[in-house]
């Protein structure tokens, strides 16, 4: 599995999708700054200590990010089937479903990495714009919501990219449905219900984005081990259909 | 010209991709069945219904995300299968190429508003929630018309970038943002992004809108208009230095 996941990693680095979703997410951040210039009540949105660290996770998640992510992940499935390396994969040979995995461990690893890089960028920001309102306990804090929203929603994406690795050449279904499925946590966060279950919102709660009992985490948490026990079934059915 | 789009249409009844994709435009008045079941009901005003169902979200965020991942598929099928080699052979002039892909995606954003058009009215007046009036039905078909063609402008520099590319991701992703850029510049200037000039002619004459600005008519039309010029050229130069 090491060298599975090695491979991937080298094969990642020479494409330029790591790159392009670079771009999305620090795109992501010069807008919600740009959107930080609106006034309201006599004073911009940006000036207020913490507004951009909590506005940029949250319109990252529900508009850009976990489509960014299934895509990459789609894109990793697909491009052996596209650059027609998969039979030289099973020549080997190399076990599908174990090559899957490893490439939604490298997921799991990007999904997080581009959160903290969304982190990194707002940090900064904020130190420029306000150290002296800074606290540890503030950065630790959005520290470990961004870094639970990556978890999270590559949890909750999982599914559709465990579909593409079960379907192949789908990478735009599941570009348009990550892109709705993320969307849809807009409209699901105003039934208190709803956010706990709804796996892009669960993320929100786990990562502390959300105020939450207990009881409301627990059932986020549940939600978001079930997507990945979906992500885990279908691939063992690809494992099943390769056989 | 006329020949290259014919073409064009009977290459789009093999995607059933395409097809598929036109259900995203019953999102939104599905979403609004059941919202407006929740808070309780009929009688709601014609013209607010349809504020939910086709002139928020839909021209915002949805259909140009669709129509984005449309460009990127009308272009990359051919750059995959080295069609645009032969294409150059027949020969088919650059702009043309560019303009019969421009038709297809102005077609599907017709066709894609008429459905959510339908089925706002089907979403309203079957459950009650409002009285089917021709007036209203006739207002609704109007501003969907309008969103469609001016959405389809609004996206032309997608299709110039997709045009401009080999591959999917970059045209991808530079759509989610570009959505994304277009949604947020509403708030801070409408006159800078397509969409968001697009959003301020649409909504320049629905009642109950409240805008924070005046509307400026002449800068949004100016606005997509040198976006489009701009795109025409960059898709012009990209084509010709393409062998």
């Amino acid at each position: 599995m090491k060298i599975l996941i090695w491979a991937e990693r080298k094969k990642l680095r020479r494409s330029k999708i790591v790159l392009t979703a670079v771009f999305a997410t620090v795109m992501v951040a010069v807008i919600v700054f740009a959107q930080g210039q609106f006034v309201f009540n006599g004073s911009r949105y940006v000036d207020s200590a913490g507004w951009f660290m909590t506005t940029a996770q949250s319109l990252a998640t529900f508009y850009v990010l976990p489509a960014v992510i299934a895509l990459v992940g789609s894109y990793m499935i697909c491009r052996e089937e596209q650059e027609d390396t998969q039979k030289s994969l099973h020549m080997i040979p190399i076990d599908e479903t174990r090559l899957t995995t490893a490439k939604m461990i490298v997921l799991l690893a990007f999904s997080v990495l581009i959160y903290l890089l969304l982190f990194v960028i707002t940090f900064l920001c904020e130190v420029v714009l306000h150290f002296e309102a800074l606290t540890a306990a503030m950065i630790f804090t959005f520290f470990k919501v961004y870094l639970l929203d990556g978890i999270g929603v590559f949890l909750a994406v999982a599914p559709i990219v465990a579909l593409v690795a079960w379907i192949k050449k789908s990478y735009w279904l599941a570009l348009v449905f990550a892109e709705i499925y993320s969307f849809t946590g807009l409209f699901v966060s105003m039934s208190s219900m709803l956010k706990t279950f709804y796996p892009i919102t669960a993320a929100f709660n786990l990562s502390g984005y959300y105020e939450a009992s207990t009881t409301q985490i627990i059932g986020s948490v549940i939600s978001l081990i079930l997507c990945g026990c979906l992500a885990v079934a279908i691939l063992a059915g690809l494992k099943r259909r390769t056989h | 010209m006329l020949k290259l789009i014919q073409t064009e249409f009977l290459k789009l009844r093999r995607k059933k991709f395409v097809w598929l994709m036109l259900s995203v435009a019953l999102f939104m008045p599905v979403f609004a069945l059941f919202y407006f079941k929740t808070s309780g009901g009929a009688g709601i005003d014609p013209i607010e219904f349809y504020k939910w169902t086709a002139f928020s979200y839909t021209p915002w965020i949805i259909l140009p995300v669709v129509l984005g991942i449309l460009c990127t598929m009308l272009i990359y099928d051919e750059n995959q299968y080295d069609m645009l080699k032969q294409l150059w052979i027949v020969p088919v002039g650059k702009m043309e190429y560019f303009f019969s892909k421009f038709t297809i995606v102005l077609f599907y954003s017709v066709c894609f508003m008429l459905i959510t058009a339908a089925a706002s009215v089907l979403a309203g007046v079957i459950p009650g929630y409002i009285a089917f009036s021709w007036e209203s039905v006739g207002y609704l078909l109007v501003k969907c018309l309008e969103i469609s063609v001016l959405t389809a402008l609004a996206v032309m520099p997608i299709l110039a970038v997709a045009a401009a590319q080999k591959g999917y991701i970059l045209p991808v992703c530079t759509t989610l943002v570009y959505t994304f850029l277009g949604f947020i510049l509403l708030m801070v200037n409408m006159y800078l992004h397509p969409l968001s000039s697009m959003t301020a002619i649409v909504m320049r004459d629905i009642p109950g809108v409240v805008l924070t600005k005046t509307l400026n008519i002449p800068a949004a039309i100016g606005c997509i208009c040198v976006w489009d010029v701009a795109s025409v050229v960059l898709a012009n130069v990209t084509l010709k230095k393409r062998k």
